[in-house]
């Protein structure tokens, strides 16, 4: 048995673009629910609005799909309303940072036990390219045409400071360890942060010079630092490059949780 | 074992030939009904998972069927007999 009988095999091929990095996701995260040995009655998949959001449609399990950026809301009343299932949120930058930014927080501190995967593409992908709060300072999107000039959020300093008991990135090359980081969010009890950077061809990428979809995935890797490596640069006092971005465990800790069966 | 790529699922996204270790996926000249180049197979007998999955029992790699965003790379079993391609590398 494959992480490939989770899939409703007669909704597929999706109607993701061609090169977008959604589909890598998904299967990273139903390898790691396979190896959990969890029925597929007793799982549920939650999503909000956007390109991240259709996932659950193609995954062969009870799933909500619900209004803008009220993912983790839904989410929360599910595993309230019952504890004994197991709930994962997948959700999108633009769905859970702007529009649903405080029932992230309001989430993490209340510590539910829940799995939130956010598929960050850095930028509102399927309503024609907008700039999210995630958008990285500089780039171009169409509301953006001279540069985006704000500071973006750091989703997962953000998940660490509400108090999430398990904070990770990784992005959509690095399979293996995003599978992992996955498997050990759906195990830790109380909040899981997966934030999973992705590359978008269509919207984000025609505008900043990723016209091949390979550009794209070779900046996200050449782009990351592992954490192990940015704590040793830091006690060198080497200076850390400014477009870097921090891959790997963030934050584990055992705060009490909600939601957990004692 | 052997590599198959579905090719109604295929969308030509070429990531396949970024991330095998192998190198085994080429990127396809030759358009499908749908207009997509898939991607063309160079000695598909390198891949670890083909040879050595049944005497490990357990999936080994499998990068590019997790990268593949469309599903489409899996395994297949091979027909009783089938010819192979035996390659001999120096």
């Amino acid at each position: 048995m494959s992480y490939e009988d989770w899939y409703r095999q007669d909704r597929l091929p999706h109607i993701f673009c061609a090169g977008c990095g959604n589909g890598t996701i998904i299967n990273c995260t139903l390898a790691a629910i396979e190896q959990m040995d969890w029925k597929k009655e007793e799982t549920v998949f939650v999503s909000g609005i956007g390109c991240s959001s259709r996932a659950p449609g193609y995954i062969l399990t009870d799933s909500l799909h619900t209004t803008h950026g009220r993912a983790i809301a839904f989410a929360t009343g599910v595993k309230m309303a019952n504890p004994d299932l197991h709930v994962v949120v997948f959700t999108g930058d633009g769905d859970m940072a702007a529009i649903g930014g405080n029932h992230f927080i309001h989430a993490c501190r209340r510590n539910i036990d829940l799995t939130v995967i956010c598929m960050n593409n850095q930028i509102y992908g399927m309503t024609g390219g907008q700039g999210s709060p995630t958008t990285p300072k500089g780039c171009l999107s169409s509301t953006t045409p001279f540069g985006c000039a704000e500071t973006p959020f750091d989703l997962c300093e953000l998940a660490t400071a509400a108090g999430a008991n398990y904070v990770s990135r990784w992005t959509s090359y690095h399979v293996k360890e995003l599978e992992k980081a996955v498997k050990v969010g759906l195990e830790t009890p109380g909040f899981s942060f997966i934030e999973a950077l992705t590359q978008c061809p269509t919207a984000f990428g025609r505008r900043n010079k990723f016209r091949q979809v390979s550009d794209h995935v070779e900046y996200l890797r050449s782009h990351s630092l592992l954490k192990a490596k940015r704590d040793r640069m830091l006690e060198n006092h080497e200076q850390i490059p400014e477009d870097m971005y921090i891959v790997g465990e963030i934050t584990r800790r055992k705060r009490p949780a909600m939601g957990v069966k004692p | 074992m052997k590599l198959a790529i579905d090719e109604t699922r295929c969308k030509g996204c070429n990531l396949c030939t970024k991330v095998c270790p192998y190198k085994i996926f080429k990127e396809g000249k030759r358009l499908n009904r749908k207009g997509v180049a898939l991607p063309e197979l160079d000695r598909p007998e390198r891949c670890a998972n083909c040879r050595l999955q049944k005497l490990y029992g357990r999936q080994l790699c499998g990068v590019c069927q997790l990268t593949c965003p469309d599903q489409a790379i899996h395994w297949i079993e091979e027909e009783p007999y089938e010819l192979h391609k035996v390659a001999i590398e120096y």
